[in-house]
């Protein structure tokens, strides 16, 4: 076994340089190094957005989906959809364990999901075992490889697979909601009714408590309803978040003039950065997890309206948040029934 | 007078419900004024660099067309934003008159000449005559008019220094304030961009703070700026190095550090694919500070995420409590940012 690097340099073929992420081929020769994790691959993951473009590119054709996968990981030695950029997550057996992995963490046999993308994991499948067009979870035989600094979480025996695997896609929300939120606080959930809104909404009613507030803005009527019915807001305005002085003007009705001291955006369309700034308080923060934020328009916008406030760019990662969300599809009976109906 | 909106809604033609910024027209009609409405007698504008260097290469360096230009923006637009560049600049005016709902509420008084830190991009403007054109400093001489809206902020030209270097300070008072309050005694700070204008600033308010028993890295791009950081002192190291290339850099800091990575990394550097290089020198517990307007979003998100790293990211806001006060001040702390300052922007 040869010494290799932590955030797997040693796999880039081409170009050199760069990290496993923005490399266009990675070497997904499955022997490890001294450092590495094998996985005996059982389901994929798709990001959304990748499989969108793969079923539009296939006219939604199964055969030609697997065909295009196998070419896209044969071509590039990891899942990462030319187009989109986008990769997803796994779910695997532990195969074999180098000796210089990070000791009792692991051990051969465990049911793990890879929460780092698979647009930066070496993989290799020998083969599709089931594809439907309709669900972004794909069967395989394959074979993957954790680095060193790569993120996983074992898999409960409580909690089906595949729901683990729906919740820990967005794991990271929920866990820097308990990070930000603290009793009395006033927090507005942007996106508060799809799936990681949901576990947003949970974790900051739970921190905030009785003295706090917490305000969804949602744009379909439907889930609204939803966070209404199950309890998991304060107060639910259903709005388009791109229409600033529209859900400025209810927001600051709900709060008397005050604004929120945490404001956490999910949503993933563009130009809404302004609505985010302009309905948190002075030295509040606002939480961009919305992959459609523009960093030019949330830093010009702050400082065009004079606002002191924290802008901070969603980590998915936090330490702890595999456990907090499986913890919340543990305690929320409701929560565990939509995603079982939503997402299983 | 008539009631304005704190944000300057009222100012905008169209498209109908966004705020002064993204609108594509706003009223720039001077002779009423609403009543939360400063109107500003304007002298000099300070065009963003990279509107400016746009400008200059269209018009061909010719000054006559670069008046002609801006003039056909602010004509079109009520306002002086670049079409291609979408940025704006500030402007340096004398108080010509103040409206009658903020008289007492603010400090301001009719003669005080002041500096608006918000961006042209957003300020009503008309232009009545071009005098001069300064094309090496970016600087713009006029006659016409300006309107700052309640929530604008701006910053009183003190009496100390010349009005043009204050300017030039004022430009980027965000990054040095924002190091200010993020910076602690015994840090270990890693300043990416460490030569250009804002990096000058942050490195010297970094060390200040980081004290002793911190430690200040400056990373240059050019052999020029490394020498001029390592002659100004400020930086416990100095060197040069490609942002881009997150490998090399890495292994730098990780030697200069003996492993244990930066608390904070400010990233002041205006070029594209610096996210990764930023994420791993800092430590997962420590902050990363996004100046750069360069800075893609989605990178630094999958990017930290990607390695496992909990770091936080915060995205740089050009304002924050008394930005301008601590930025002049380093002018008057320091000989010798001030003497760097003057021979290169004043």
């Amino acid at each position: 076994m040869t010494k290799a690097c932590r955030y797997g340099t040693h796999r880039v073929i081409s170009p050199k340089g760069t990290l496993p992420q923005p490399a266009q081929k990675l070497d997904n020769t499955m022997t490890i190094f001294d450092n590495e994790v094998l996985i005996d691959v059982t389901t994929l993951n798709i990001d959304s957005a990748s499989y969108t473009q793969i079923k539009k590119a296939c006219n939604s054709d199964a055969g030609k989906m697997e065909e295009m996968i196998l070419s896209i990981v044969e071509e590039r030695g990891k899942m990462q959809n030319p187009v989109t950029g986008s990769g997803g997550m796994l779910i695997g057996t532990v195969r074999e364990i180098g000796p210089n992995f990070p000791k009792n963490k692991l051990k051969i046999g465990d049911r793990i999901a890879t929460l780092v993308s698979l647009s930066l994991t070496p993989l290799k499948i020998k083969s599709i075992k089931k594809l439907t067009p309709l669900s972004d979870q794909v069967d395989v035989d394959a074979q993957a490889i954790l680095f060193e600094s790569g993120l996983f979480a074992i898999l409960p025996d409580d909690i089906p697979e595949k729901l683990a695997l729906a919740a820990l896609d967005v794991a990271g929300a929920p866990a820097q909601v308990d990070r930000l939120v603290t009793e009395g606080d006033i927090v507005c959930i942007i996106g508060g009714g799809g799936k990681s809104g949901i576990l947003c909404c949970y974790q900051a009613m739970q921190n905030a408590g009785p003295s706090g507030k917490v305000i969804v803005v949602e744009y379909s009527k439907e889930n609204a309803q939803r966070i209404v019915d199950m309890n998991l807001a304060t107060d639910v305005i259903v709005a388009d978040a791109t229409n600033v002085m529209d859900v400025y003007g209810k927001v600051m009705a709900i709060t008397g003039g005050r604004g929120c001291d945490v404001t956490v955006n999910n949503v993933n369309v563009p130009s809404t950065e302004m609505t985010s700034i302009l309905i948190t308080k002075g030295q509040g923060c606002v939480y961009f997890f919305s992959m459609a934020t523009s960093f030019t328009k949330a830093a010009l916008g702050a400082e065009g309206v004079g606002k002191d406030i924290n802008l901070i760019v969603g980590n998915g990662y936090a330490k702890g948040h595999a456990n907090l969300t499986l913890n919340i599809i543990r305690e929320s009976k409701p929560i565990r029934e939509l995603f079982e109906k939503l997402y299983v | 007078m008539k009631k304005g909106n704190k944000y300057g809604i009222h100012r905008v033609i169209e498209p109908k419900g966004v705020l002064p910024q993204p609108a594509n027209k706003i009223d720039n009609n001077m002779d009423e004024i609403y009543d939360n409405e400063i109107l500003i007698d304007v002298q000099t504008l300070n065009i963003d660099s990279a509107s400016f260097t746009q400008i200059e290469e269209q018009a061909k360096g010719d000054k006559a067309k670069i008046a002609e230009i801006m003039l056909g923006i602010v004509a079109k637009q009520g306002k002086h934003r670049n079409p291609v560049t979408g940025s704006g600049g500030m402007l340096l005016g004398t108080v010509e008159k103040i409206g009658d709902a903020i008289i007492g509420k603010t400090d301001l008084k009719v003669g005080d000449k002041i500096a608006t830190l918000v961006s042209l991009s957003l300020t009503p403007l008309r232009i009545d005559k071009i005098k001069d054109i300064r094309s090496d400093i970016d600087q713009v001489d006029i006659d016409g008019k300006a309107i700052l809206f309640e929530s604008g902020i701006y910053a009183k030209i003190p009496d100390d220094m010349p009005a043009n270097l204050a300017l030039s300070a004022l430009d980027v008072a965000g990054a040095p304030a924002q190091t200010a309050k993020l910076v602690k005694p015994g840090d270990t700070v890693l300043i990416i961009g460490a030569g250009g204008k804002s990096g000058m600033l942050c490195c010297y308010e970094a060390k200040k703070r980081a004290g002793v028993t911190g430690k200040v890295i400056g990373l240059c791009h050019s052999e020029k700026s490394t020498q001029r950081m390592r002659d100004l002192g400020f930086c416990d190291y100095v060197f040069a190095a490609d942002a881009t290339q997150p490998v090399p850099i890495l292994e730098k800091i990780e030697e200069l550090t003996n492993g244990k990575m930066c608390d904070v990394t400010i990233n002041n550097v205006n070029i594209t694919d610096t996210e990764m290089t930023s994420i791993l020198c800092t430590k997962d517990t420590g902050i990363v500070y996004f100046f750069s307007m360069a800075t893609s979003f989605t990178k630094a998100a999958l990017g930290a995420e990607g390695v496992g790293s909990d770091v936080t990211m915060i995205v740089g806001n050009g304002y924050t409590k008394g930005h301008a006060e601590i930025t002049l001040q380093l002018l008057r702390e320091s000989e010798k940012l001030r003497k760097v300052f003057t021979e290169l922007y004043a």
